[in-house]
């Protein structure tokens, strides 16, 4: 079984549709669940009960977490000086806090098996320090550093953790971001394109499969830095 | 389930994962901080089995509160510790 958070759109939702169209039992974590299309639970990441009372009905399905997937987010591309405090709290909250809360609370589950996966995201405005996206990229420069320790607290127990860290991908997360933008981040790339949401899906699929049982702790940058 | 009978429980827990390895593990046994004998994946593995223990006996044991980790109150710091919280969740739940 693979659960993933912000499973009703964006990224979140085209992995859950290549995991399904992968004959994968995939479980969603959504604040709403009206409109998934797979099982799943109501969970706000930024919410530790919330995320709790999940990994409690997660946990009486009594089925091996094969991944966990972390692709719940938000974002906001602005300088530090314009992003008011209730947006700050907002990245922070959820993409850091809610990456950690999740993990601490699924752990558990992997433990007791000691098997499965923490898919964690990133983004590629860490490594590249983008202009414009201060607050965002220390959110996610948090899940950065939170992933790699955190793989070592799991390996004791046979669970592997890794980071993926996409490029500009056209999410509703790049609303605003102007073309002009997008291709001056790209040039900026090792490979100078634009990747897709199918290629964030291939790395998901190469980092579940056994394949790549030698990598924990790592961030993989889509498109290279 | 008495006080007791979780007592040694949890001695016989620990006892099992330390693998005779120990000296005589008592009701004022440290299980975090400078002498303790657990390293932090036998304490994890120590909550886990307490969890079953739980389940089997009808209530949820939780592990991940605030306090749990404190040295100076939390429910790890002796074996005695431990099992009154693990006796007070118990009484709490039924």
């Amino acid at each position: 079984m693979i659960v993933i958070t912000g499973a009703s759109r964006g990224l979140g939702k085209s992995i859950v549709d290549r995991l399904v169209s992968k004959k994968e039992r995939v479980i969603g974590l959504a604040r709403s669940i009206k409109d998934l299309e797979i099982d799943g639970f109501e969970c706000d990441v930024s919410d530790y009960e919330s995320v709790k009372n999940a990994a409690k009905e997660i946990k009486k399905m009594k089925t091996p977490i094969k991944a966990f997937i972390n692709a719940a987010g938000v974002a906001s591309m602005n300088m530090a000086v314009t992003t008011d405090k209730s947006t700050v709290q907002k990245l922070i909250q959820t993409n850091l806090v809610g990456t950690i809360y999740c993990c601490q609370l699924f752990a558990p589950i992997m433990l007791r098996k000691k098997q499965g996966h923490f898919i964690n995201f990133s983004t590629i405005a860490v490594s590249l320090a983008l202009k414009g996206e201060s607050v965002y990229a220390a959110s996610k420069a948090g899940v950065e550093s939170f992933s790699r320790t955190f793989a070592r607290e799991m390996a004791d127990f046979n669970v592997r953790v890794n980071c993926i860290a996409p490029g500009p991908i056209r999410t509703d997360l790049l609303k605003g971001i102007t073309d002009a933008q997008i291709q001056k981040i790209i040039s900026q790339q090792v490979i100078p394109k634009q990747f897709q949401k199918s290629d964030v899906c291939d790395l998901v699929e190469l980092l579940i499969d056994e394949k790549s049982s030698s990598l924990s702790g790592q961030v993989l940058n889509i498109g290279g830095v | 389930m008495d006080k007791a009978v979780v007592k040694k429980k949890i001695i016989s827990l620990i006892e099992g994962l330390l693998e005779g390895n120990t000296e005589e593990i008592t009701g004022d046994t440290q299980l975090v901080g400078g002498n303790t004998m657990l390293d932090s994946m036998k304490l994890v593995e120590v909550c886990l089995e307490l969890e079953d223990l739980a389940e089997e006996n009808g209530f949820e044991f939780d592990w991940t509160s605030e306090t749990a980790m404190s040295k100076s109150r939390g429910m790890f710091r002796t074996i005695d510790a431990l099992t009154n919280e693990f006796v007070n969740q118990m009484r709490s739940e039924s």
